[in-house]
């Protein structure tokens, strides 16, 4: 038997008798000898901290424990019913003011958003020039817009 | 403890009732497991000022998962695999922070040891000496990794059979036995190793 079979011995066993031939070993090796003499006090120590008193529970407890669940219960409750609450408020005044900037941005009729249109991305208004023809006029100053953008 | 079979059934029936909603039926559960919850706390953990906290954090946890608890272990095994998680949580938690209780030993302290290494306490300890020693091997399962500390602490100081460990764990026995062994192996080469330091 070798030093790594006989600790590994002493630790299954953990107080158990040894076979002769793990005596044999301790006869012979000193270190083993401290081992096993460590392992007993470290055996012995546990005991110790078994045998220790164990603090109690103070009185009412329990019943402090299951008053704390139940006003957690109702906190949760409430707080549940307060976010859904909230969720929707929240989900509703973004949508009111989605709404409110899409009224804001988009013109009420359509001829000047072809004019606003055209003005932002350089193209020819039809939708001018068919309007001056419609009032029977002829704007000096009137936009004429090529591709590729307003020249002067 | 045997419990007779209307312990049993009302055990049963106050679960029951605590799954349907009526949390005034978790009262008589946390009054018949109180000391075995506080017992596996105290052992794992070695803070008397913690342990009600603690207890009251590991019912908290067990009344919110109670409706997923189907009868399948017992209560106590289920309700103590609770407790077991959490201190394995604290300990990991507290080990950034904890000293080296190998600085915080006396000298004395340590003459202590060296004594009593020297003659083994076959004879019977007296109280002084008990404490002395359960001084020390707090110290050492203080140090211990998470993992010894809490296979020790059952089957040393909560005294469960390698099966009952084997169940709360989820392990296999012969996993069970195996990292026993390397506790105890390498809990002993720890104070060898203390001694040498010293």
């Amino acid at each position: 038997m070798d030093c790594k079979e006989l600790r590994d011995l002493v630790s299954e066993l953990w107080g158990g008798d040894l076979p002769a031939e793990a005596r044999e070993h301790l006869s012979k090796c000193a270190g083993c000898g401290v081992f096993l003499r460590d392992a007993r006090l470290v055996r012995a120590g546990l005991r110790a901290l078994a045998e220790e008193a164990v603090p109690e529970a103070s009185l009412g407890f329990a019943s402090r424990m299951v008053r704390r669940l139940q006003e957690w219960e109702e906190k949760g409750a409430r707080s549940e019913f307060f976010e859904t609450v909230g969720r929707r408020f929240v989900y509703a005044t973004l949508g009111l003011t989605l709404a409110l900037l899409l009224s804001l941005a988009l013109p009420t009729s359509g001829p000047v958003r072809g004019v606003a249109g055209a003005d932002f991305l350089g193209f020819e208004s039809h939708n001018q020039v068919s309007q001056a023809d419609v009032i029977g006029g002829d704007f000096g100053d009137s936009h004429d817009l090529i591709p590729g953008g307003p020249t002067e | 403890m045997a419990r007779s079979e209307s312990e049993v059934s009302h055990e049963v029936e106050c679960i029951r009732r605590v799954q349907r909603g009526d949390s005034e039926a978790f009262g008589p559960l946390v009054e018949r497991y109180q000391q075995r919850i506080f017992s596996i706390l105290f052992h794992l953990v070695r803070r008397r000022d913690e342990v009600e906290d603690l207890a009251q954090e590991v019912f908290f946890k067990a009344f919110r998962a109670i409706r997923s608890y189907n009868f399948q272990s017992s209560f106590a095994t289920w309700l103590s695999r609770i407790a077991v998680n959490h201190c394995y949580d604290y300990l990991r938690k507290v080990r950034a922070s904890r000293l080296s209780y190998y600085s915080e030993m006396t000298e004395e302290g340590a003459r202590e040891l060296e004594r009593k290494a020297e003659s083994p306490p076959s004879r019977g300890l007296d109280h002084g000496e008990k404490v002395t020693l359960r001084d020390f091997v707090g110290r050492l399962m203080a140090r211990a990794p998470e993992d010894d500390r809490l296979i020790l602490t059952l089957k040393e100081l909560e005294d469960y059979s390698v099966e009952e460990i084997a169940d709360l764990l989820k392990l296999k026995p012969s996993t069970v036995k195996v990292r026993l062994h390397r506790a105890r192996k390498r809990m002993v080469a720890d104070l060898e190793r203390w001694r040498q330091e010293g």
